[in-house]
């Protein structure tokens, strides 16, 4: 017990000190994280928008399939794009191995499904009326998409948000595509992983305390731009 | 001239009739009540006017332009438009956005139009309103926002559908003496969907009474008072509906034979016919009287039901009419059910339409 708390003074004095090694980690974990959400909501909401708007065959099962894959275990994502960027891989001659580059791919394939279904779920909350009222408002058909996407907002927002949440909290990929390989595509994850098992808990500790800070922000931010 | 005119229009979803063969035209600067029961087309017909449906076949012709089959192009005409659905609709936003969103998609600065915005909210009873969440106003609030953001962008042509239903009295009132206003000051064409009919009648030019079909279509006082058929005479509440045979005695006169009495009337129809007479238009004495009036016939009262202050009485003469009587002359006359009374009434007041 004495050595839990002992670990958690000492992972406290780390954060204080904004040790250089925490800071290292965090802010790579960060531009890691952020940069596939990014990429990902650039595909996704697109995406999810032409699928709400559009009607065609099979497509409540593209739906289906899309809200599957939010579970998807992040192993089986690092496996799949582990063989497509390998050197055997079809794009092995990218290099992407073991690179922040390739994590970034990784959590962008990870993400993708989650933006595209909460943007699919958040432009059929904006009621059908919407399109109609900016219609005979005069708006085009382009600008009641726009009209019913800016109704929309906060609940895309709150789409983003989650992918993001799931792309910093996620091991599987970091560790199989980044390899953990220390101040290159090591990050707060992996490193907690690593450090743990090396019996090094002060600092997984420390690591563990941002992960949390940072989903309490993630969450304070996604409730209040759902009370809006 | 005209500004709206439609041909021959028709909707059907999944095979189901839900208007035909509908033809109107409607004078700039007037108002048409569209009447007629829930589910009978008029917001249907609304929004194929405004454009946002395509109707299954017929023409619709604005300021003497057929409607082009693009969308860009319908964009143009449909922004000489404004409508209020009946369900109030708000966006996102203050009540200055929301009826500066006409404007802004138009490309027009709304500051521009900051007096035009706030004469319209004076006039609504929404003055200070400017910065208000627009989410939070009431239902009549937000139906009266909703009026001032389809006429912000000044629309030749103002389609209402149902603005006032669900609506508590006073903001009705409201609603309903403002498109009065339109009417007299900006001389905007209004097309006002309601099932309301003292509404419909209150605030139009011409009204049309509709059930997947136009029934009538003509001034208030017309419909009202000499319905053309069956439907529009139950519609409007009219009574003693009887259904008869006539034959033209002379040019202008006619007898109908009801089966159980022969009546005077002035119609030209032959043959199979409804009649209606105004409950209003009966007279009643206590022993027959000489009068102009062609049609007197002998009963006695079956009925009476006070509907606040006017006696309806029910009087059996081989036919059941309903006549109205003031407590008064119930009283003077001395009159209870049973009381064998003389009925009179015009010709001219006996309305004949086909069957």
């Amino acid at each position: 017990m004495n050595e839990i708390i002992n670990a958690c003074f000492e992972a406290i004095h780390l954060l204080i000190t904004l040790d250089p090694e925490v800071m290292e980690i965090t802010l790579r974990t960060l531009y890691i994280s952020l940069t596939s959400t990014v990429i990902a909501a650039l595909i996704a909401v697109p995406l999810g928008g032409y699928i709400h708007f559009r009607k065609f065959r099979g497509k409540r099962t593209l739906v289906n399939i899309i809200q599957t894959l939010y579970s998807m275990p992040t192993v089986l994502v690092g496996l799949l794009v582990f063989l497509i960027i390998s050197n055997q891989g079809p794009l092995g001659n990218l290099h992407l191995l073991f690179t922040p580059g390739g994590m970034i791919m990784g959590q962008t394939i990870l993400v993708l499904p989650i933006i595209t279904g909460f943007t699919i779920l958040a432009l059929s909350g904006v009621k059908d009326e919407i399109k109609d009222l900016s219609l005979a408002l005069g708006a085009s058909e382009f600008q009641a998409i726009e009209t019913i996407m800016h109704e929309a907002k906060y609940a895309l927002l709150g789409a983003l948000i989650l992918g993001f949440g799931r792309a910093i909290s996620e091991v599987g990929v970091a560790m199989m595509i980044g390899g953990n390989i220390r101040g290159y595509t090591r990050v707060i994850t992996t490193t907690m992983s690593l450090e743990t098992s090396k019996g090094n808990v002060e600092l997984s500790i420390a690591l563990g305390i941002i992960l949390l800070i940072l989903a309490l922000i993630i969450n304070l931010v996604l409730n209040y731009v759902q009370e809006k | 001239m005209n500004l709206l005119e439609i041909q021959k229009l028709s909707k059907q979803y999944e095979e189901k009739d839900v208007l035909k063969d509908i033809n109107l035209s409607l004078k700039k600067g007037k108002t048409l009540g569209l009447i007629g029961p829930t589910g009978c087309g008029k917001t249907t017909l609304l929004r194929i006017i405004d454009l946002i449906e395509t109707p299954s076949s017929g023409r619709i012709i604005f300021n003497g332009q057929e409607i082009p089959k693009t969308k860009e192009e319908q964009i143009k005409i449909r922004r000489k438009m404004g409508m209020v659905f009946q369900k109030p609709i708000v966006l996102k936003g203050t009540v200055y956005d929301n009826i500066g969103y006409g404007l802004k998609i138009r490309g027009k600065n709304k500051e521009f139009y900051h007096d035009e915005i706030k004469y319209l909210l004076d006039s609504l009873g929404l003055s200070g309103y400017e910065e208000r969440d627009a989410s939070t106003l009431s239902g009549g609030e937000t139906q009266r926002m909703a009026l001032a953001r389809a006429l912000v962008t000044d629309p030749e042509l103002l389609l209402l559908d149902e603005p006032t239903a669900n609506l508590d009295p006073q903001s009705t009132e409201k609603i309903e003496d403002f498109i009065g206003k339109l009417r007299g000051e900006r001389k905007t064409t209004v097309i006002i969907a309601t099932h309301n009919l003292i509404q419909g009648q209150h605030l139009s030019d011409e009204i049309a009474i509709l059930n997947q079909k136009i029934f009538q279509i003509g001034e208030p006082e017309d419909v009202f008072r000499k319905p053309k058929n069956r439907f529009v005479a139950e519609f409007v509440g009219v009574k003693n509906v009887k259904k008869g045979i006539s034959h033209i005695v002379e040019e202008g006169l006619a007898l109908i034979d009801t089966g159980t009495i022969t009546v005077y009337s002035s119609t030209a129809l032959e043959g199979k016919v409804y009649l209606s007479i105004r409950p209003e238009d009966i007279t009643i004495s206590q022993s027959k009287v000489e009068t102009s009036a062609l049609n007197e016939f002998n009963g006695e009262i079956k009925e009476i039901k006070d509907s606040g202050g006017i006696l309806d009485l029910k009087i059996d003469v081989g036919e059941v009419f309903s006549v109205f009587m003031t407590r008064k002359s119930f009283a003077d006359m001395g009159l209870t059910i049973g009381s064998q009374v003389w009925l009179q009434f015009k010709a001219s007041a006996v309305n004949v339409f086909e069957v």
